[in-house]
């Protein structure tokens, strides 16, 4: 019972639980089942929860984001590279880049189980795009989320018109899910153009050049386009400058944000940029929202 | 609400007896010498009631600390399962002593912890909270009249404001109207002379306040002012070691790490952080979004003034000059916004 009702005149969003749980600091049990190595240092994990009826009921919104919990070793935030459409099974796409990530690598095998809790965050706002041409542009690591993305629209294919994906890469051996998108284009059901900065010697179908470049040789109908942008902070600098000359309104242009995040769900302060928490009122912001924040998203 | 009166030398009994509703805190002086007063207070959890300082106007941390204690186990894992991590049940606690901006503070982390993803830590502690508030006459560092912080009728639920010989009690929730009744230790119904004399008391309180902060249309000043020189000047005079936020009653930043107190168990823990922190926004790789001094005295000062202010139409900060008091350097939060203003 509670001894003191608390009355709240500002009262910002009714209290919520996480579908992992009603206290949403407890991570939950998921089993590792698959493990591969998309490219040199960046592996994709298949994962599933080892409650049976959370594994079928899970599910996100393309550009979510989970916290995955190592017993003893800490938490950190990672972007679903999967689709909700594909239930029972959802995946990570990790790079190993600091400590977590690294014990990862090293010490989870095949069979373990990890801790998760989410999903977080907003996610990009796919009703709003239903209709319309989609065109995402991904740089880097980038392609992490636009990937889950771009399987819920193949997904729903018959909900969107044309889809674009513009990729940038450093060279061709870091195209992540490089298989799978000439697979995709091959059935049609998305224009997909890549471009990595340097060339190898395997021979190479796509341009040398910047992702920028693409988008200049791209058919883009603006007017009935929605543009999802997600890359490193120089990847924004120059594609999101690109978008805006091109005719696309700041509204019709989303991009996905990174900040460190303790607690992912709004209380720890890590991730805030001005009062826009990234871990709950994004990652997912549009480009005027992104332009409005007391910091620059890219410098 | 309900307003009450009670005799000046009834409150100790009355104190006395709320020990057997809980955990009694109250400001404490500390390391008064022999024949001195130190003016340093805390918040301790107290058995004599004579100790209370109820008067004291800023104990060195706030309430906060009831609340979201420095360091808290989350959760705590064997074997692959995860538990809450907190020990229940937690014990009710009675805070005597609150001032109006600790109360709208209260308000303020209630807003931030119980909304959204409702904290469970936060909710218990908050569910066993007592607030009895007191009330104080303004030194030469608080500033809650310019922030509309200075008075408060809900949010507490018993408050003492003394009079000539006598307190005016006023009652704003069924915990503190249970509390009068539970313990009638010589309560009754208010005068029109209490009424007179309370309003006296407003009058000359308002007049107390030496310092005061333009805080006037203070977002957009702010967010014309955002490359100002001044943002440098400061980070050059901050030392950034976060004494301010671990003082401020609505600085809640923690950080979550693991820790492995036997074999096989791993407890998960928060602690207080500050944005002043150098690695506070360093993420995975290396790459750092406020590198740079200026650039995080500059997201206090913006988080607390501007966007806070955006988000829910009110500062986050109410006035209780705790920083102003512990700055090692000498940074006055109401000089720096007149120096933004350009009026100093």
């Amino acid at each position: 019972m509670s001894l003191t009702q608390a009355r709240h005149p500002l009262r910002h969003a009714s209290p919520r639980g996480l579908p992992t749980g009603e206290n949403p600091y407890l991570p939950v049990p998921a089993r590792v089942l698959l493990q591969s190595d998309l490219v040199p240092g960046v592996r994709l994990y298949d994962l599933r929860f080892v409650d049976p009826g959370l594994a079928e009921r899970f599910s996100w919104v393309p550009g979510q984001f989970v916290m995955l919990s190592m017993l003893g070793v800490g938490e950190a935030p990672f972007s679903l590279p999967s689709s909700p459409t594909r239930r029972g099974v959802f995946q990570l796409a990790i790079r190993e880049a600091g400590s977590l990530t690294g014990h990862l690598f090293r010490h989870v095998k095949e069979g373990d189980v990890v801790g998760i809790r989410g999903p977080l965050g907003n996610g990009f706002p796919v009703e709003k795009f239903y209709g319309n041409d989609l065109l995402l542009v991904a740089g880097g690591l980038g392609m992490v989320p636009l990937r889950g993305l771009l399987q819920f629209a193949i997904d729903h294919r018959e909900r969107f018109g044309r889809i674009t994906l513009l990729y940038g890469a450093r060279s061709p051996e870091q195209v992540l899910f490089r298989g799978e998108l000439t697979g995709v284009e091959r059935r049609g059901d998305a224009e997909i153009h890549l471009a990595v900065e340097r060339g190898t010697t395997e021979p190479w179908g796509g341009r040398v050049g910047l992702v920028t470049d693409l988008l200049d040789a791209a058919s883009i109908q603006v007017g009935r386009t929605y543009a999802v942008a997600c890359g490193p902070p120089i990847f924004y600098k120059h594609v999101l400058d690109r978008l805006v000359r091109m005719g696309f309104s700041k509204n019709q242009v989303f991009l996905s944000l990174e900040r460190r995040m303790e607690c992912g769900v709004g209380k720890c302060g890590h991730c805030s940029v001005g009062y826009t928490m990234t871990c709950l009122h994004g990652p997912v912001v549009s480009l005027w929202d992104a332009l409005n924040l007391p910091e620059l998203i890219y410098t | 609400m309900q307003t009450l009166r009670l005799e000046v030398q009834r409150l100790p009994v009355f104190l006395s007896a709320l020990r057997d509703e809980g955990d009694l805190f109250a400001p404490v002086e500390r390391l008064a010498p022999k024949d001195g007063r130190s003016g340093v207070y805390s918040l301790e959890r107290i058995f004599d009631v004579a100790q209370a300082h109820p008067e004291a106007l800023r104990t060195i941390l706030p309430f906060k600390k009831l609340l979201l204690p420095p360091r808290t186990v989350l959760t705590r894992a064997r074997d692959g399962a995860w538990e809450d991590g907190d020990e229940l049940p937690i014990r009710p606690m009675i805070f005597y002593g609150a001032h109006a901006c600790d109360v709208h503070s209260l308000k303020i982390l209630d807003l931030l912890f119980l909304s959204d993803f409702a904290d469970p830590y936060y909710q218990r502690r908050r569910e066993q909270l007592t607030v009895i508030g007191y009330g104080c006459i303004p030194d030469d560092k608080c500033f809650c009249q310019s922030l509309g912080t200075a008075n408060v009728d809900d949010g507490f639920d018993l408050f003492f404001t003394p009079l000539e010989g006598r307190f005016m009690v006023t009652v704003a929730s069924a915990r503190g109207d249970d509390l009068v009744r539970r313990y009638p230790v010589g309560f009754e119904p208010s005068t029109r002379d209490d009424t007179r004399e309370y309003l006296d008391r407003l009058k000359r309180r308002t007049e107390a306040f030496t310092l005061a902060l333009d805080a006037h249309d203070l977002p957009y000043v702010l967010e014309l002012k955002k490359d100002d020189p001044v943002w440098e000047e400061l980070g050059r005079k901050c030392l950034c070691c976060g004494s301010c936020s671990m003082v401020c009653p609505t600085c809640t930043c923690f950080n979550m790490w693991d820790e492995m107190p036997e074999e096989n168990c791993s407890e998960r823990l928060r602690c207080w952080d500050a944005c002043l922190y150098r690695d506070y926004a360093l993420v995975a790789g290396g790459h750092n979004f406020r590198a740079r001094r200026a650039d995080r005295v500059r997201n206090r000062y913006y988080h607390k003034q501007e966007a806070f202010v955006r988000e829910f139409g009110m500062p986050s900060c109410v006035g209780c000059g705790r920083c102003i008091e512990n700055c090692p350097t000498g940074i006055h939060v109401v000089e720096v916004f007149q120096h933004v203003r350009g009026d100093a």
